[in-house]
């Protein structure tokens, strides 16, 4: 990573510099314009003052490999990290990221000191949300959320955790790259998100939450992917704007997951447009629905499918168990298919080593292969919904 | 509306600076006449390198007769420190003083330096306000080249969580963490400065997080170079039981290890832990305020309460959340 950072934050400044440097004025506009920059972070403060009533800390104790790697200001996890009250009776947003270690004892401080025990409740692993819930709470500060459609590219994003530990959250200021990443699901911005403040709000100038920062990555599917752009000036914030049926799924404790057609697609033309299907993994959710290699697929739930990068991203909008309708052509006629969103796939097939080949043990068919080496991740969280 | 009312005028100042910038060099913006004040204050050094770690990084001149305040680093070893002025004038260095609590060190050159950093007049920021960093990360600049700037704001003041755990970092005092990207090769020792072109930091050294590969960026804040400066190095810890440990009565699960919950195996009859009603099976969670993580945070913790001094101890049992006080009594 070491060679990204240096890239990271030309911030405001340069990036308004970059895109506007032919405007002109008149110097006599000079004196009150540079006083609007430097009355900036007052504006800051007041925005982080404004949400800091319903910005908690989360302590988690014991979970799988606590401790065990050592070194770092910041194992995953382990340090405190940050949620948002999202109701007054005790319910919490956070990022799964903040539970990596699986921790089965979760500890709650609110923003008036008070330690509260905390059950986690479901979450969404396409967006790595998922809630807390505070038993007992009745009057909890919560925070203001900001309707999606009011977030615009360039205005002001602020961003507070307190992952660096302490009392007081820190805060990191930047603007709204984009408002729509990650099938729709996050807004991005250049202000640090990191695991001192995953979990916790990315807010307007009016305190107003914007989204819940977490890591994401577009084709990363790991629960921490995305960390690792921490200090490059991309960061992603999940809005809950729209999220309320999914808020009710989390509530009940359900895990929501991501769906997949499991097809291969493949464009056709020069500009690339469209997406015909070249391959149906059999056994999964195409294949079951009775989709067909050959289909070109014109729309999914309505939408116009303009090419295959749009069609992940719009199967990405769904989650597993979702039925979708695909409008699809074959042999020149169109058809309505419905298909219920599956597991993913598993990936291709690595070739079977040759015989000779260093390790030589025989194929053994019947398990899976191995996996990579990384932290214990078990697919299935331990410690889920009740 | 309080975004509109700012927004518009930061974006004006912004674009006005960068068109007048040309004709009119005196006019650019907010933060130039703070930038040009650090260039005239922070040095480039050149030094040894071991390994990947970088043979240079960057230096504030804090006297007139040539005193030079950077962060540790293997690049002040070596027989060769250079430090190269702002003038593009390089001279011999040599080490005078270093001090690991602060990850700080004081070099010195036969030169007269007169336009240097006053730490007895530091300037202030705090939370949301603008810091410019001045540094010559990854050595972008070179000879009388002005070093790299990056902007950001102060995000916290405060004392590192770092040292927990087994993290291998030694520095002691309070960090400003701020969210311009400064944990960079070369960058450590850089300037800090307000809008106003006021010290109010050096860069700190790197640290970094082995499990999330996250990186801190943080400042050794003036006031602390103030005291580095003036060979005033914190004071000793003082162990608040000399020659005896505290005691709670409380027992913990002999076999989970250090890095396991805090739960109770067994509570002594007759101790504080006894007299206040704590059980078998309730988890600790904190301690006069601390939070206990693990085993190895119990140990730590209590072993080092002032004697006869009331804490309170929070417990959870069940799903409830239990505080009660207990007076520590000395270790039998």
């Amino acid at each position: 990573m070491l060679p990204t950072s240096v890239y990271r934050y030309t911030t405001v400044l340069s990036f308004v510099l970059a895109g506007l440097g032919g405007f002109v004025s008149t110097r006599a506009e000079e004196p009150s314009l540079v006083q609007g920059t430097l009355l900036a972070p007052k504006a800051f403060r007041a925005a982080a003052a404004k949400v800091q009533p319903a910005v908690v800390r989360i302590e988690g104790f014991g979970g799988i490999a606590a401790g065990a790697d050592g070194g770092g200001y910041q194992a995953p996890g382990e340090g405190p990290t940050t949620g948002v009250v999202l109701s007054s009776d005790g319910y919490i947003v956070t990022s799964t990221f903040n539970f990596l270690r699986k921790p089965p004892i979760i500890t709650v401080v609110t923003a008036d000191g008070r330690r509260h025990v905390a059950q986690l409740l479901g979450r969404d692993e396409t967006c790595k949300l998922c809630l807390l819930k505070i038993d007992g709470a009745e009057s909890l500060a919560a925070a203001t959320f900001a309707p999606r459609s009011e977030v615009k590219v360039g205005q002001w994003a602020i961003a507070v955790g307190v992952g660096f530990g302490g009392n007081q959250p820190a805060l990191s200021a930047g603007i709204i790259s984009a408002t729509s990443r990650i099938s729709g699901k996050a807004v991005q911005t250049d202000a640090n998100t990191s695991p001192a403040n995953y979990g916790g709000p990315l807010v307007d100038l009016d305190g107003r939450v914007i989204g819940i920062c977490v890591p994401l990555s577009a084709d990363a599917k790991s629960e921490a992917a995305g960390a690792e752009w921490y200090d490059s000036g991309i960061g992603f914030a999940v809005p809950l704007d729209g999220l309320d049926k999914q808020i009710a799924a989390l509530k009940e404790g359900k895990t929501l997951e991501r769906g997949y057609l499991a097809i291969q697609a493949e464009p056709t033309g020069n500009p690339p447009a469209g997406a015909v299907i070249k391959q149906v993994i059999p056994e999964f959710a195409a294949a079951k629905a009775g989709l067909l290699a050959g289909d070109q697929i014109i729309s999914v739930g309505g939408t116009e499918i303009l090419d295959v990068t749009h069609l992940a991203s719009v199967i990405g909008r769904y989650y597993l168990g979702d039925k979708v309708e695909v409008l699809i052509e074959r042999a020149k006629e169109r058809k309505t298919i419905a298909v219920e969103l599956g597991k993913a796939p598993p990936p291709p097939q690595p070739p079977m080593p040759k015989p000779g080949d260093k390790g030589n043990e025989p194929p053994q068919p019947d398990r899976p292969k191995p996996a990579p080496p990384k932290p214990a991740e078990p697919e299935k969280p331990t410690e889920s919904p009740r | 509306m309080l975004r509109t009312q700012l927004w518009l005028p930061i974006l004006l100042a912004l674009v006005t600076a960068a068109a007048l910038a040309d004709e009119h060099p005196a006019i650019d913006g907010a933060f130039a006449d703070a930038v040009a004040i650090a260039q005239r204050r922070t040095v480039k050094i050149y030094g040894g390198s071991i390994g990947r770690s970088p043979g240079y990084g960057t230096g504030l001149i804090v006297s007139s007769a040539g005193e030079i305040l950077t962060a540790q680093g293997v690049f002040l070893g070596g027989d060769s420190l250079r430090v190269a002025l702002p003038s593009g004038e390089t001279h011999a260095a040599t080490v005078v003083r270093r001090s690991q609590e602060y990850q700080t060190a004081l070099l010195k050159i036969e030169a007269a330096t007169p336009d240097h950093w006053d730490l007895a007049q530091p300037g202030s920021a705090e939370q949301g306000d603008w810091v410019l960093a001045v540094s010559n990360a990854f050595k972008v600049a070179d000879g009388a080249e002005p070093l790299s700037v990056n902007i950001g704001v102060v995000g916290l003041r405060m004392k590192l969580d770092a040292r927990r755990g087994v993290m291998d970092f030694p520095y002691e005092a309070e960090a400003l963490l701020y969210d311009a990207i400064t944990s960079n090769p070369g960058a450590a020792g850089g300037a800090v400065v307000t809008t106003e072109g006021k010290l109010v930091g050096m860069i700190g050294r790197v640290i970094e997080s082995k499990s999330t590969n996250t990186r801190l960026n943080y400042a050794v804040p003036a006031d602390v170079l103030a005291k580095f400066v003036q060979g005033e190095d914190s004071p000793p810890v003082v162990a608040s039981n000399p020659g005896t440990k505290a005691d709670l009565g409380i027992r913990l699960f002999a076999l989970g290890g250090r890095k396991s919950p805090a739960y109770v195996d067994r509570v002594l009859p007759g101790s504080p832990a006894g007299l206040a009603g704590l059980k078998t099976d309730d988890l600790v969670v904190t301690i006069a305020g601390q939070v206990v993580r693990d085993a190895g945070d119990f140990r730590r913790i209590v072993e080092s309460l002032p004697l006869g001094q009331e804490v309170v101890v929070e417990v959870k049992r069940k799903n409830e959340l239990l505080s009660v006080r207990m007076t520590p009594v000395a270790e039998k």
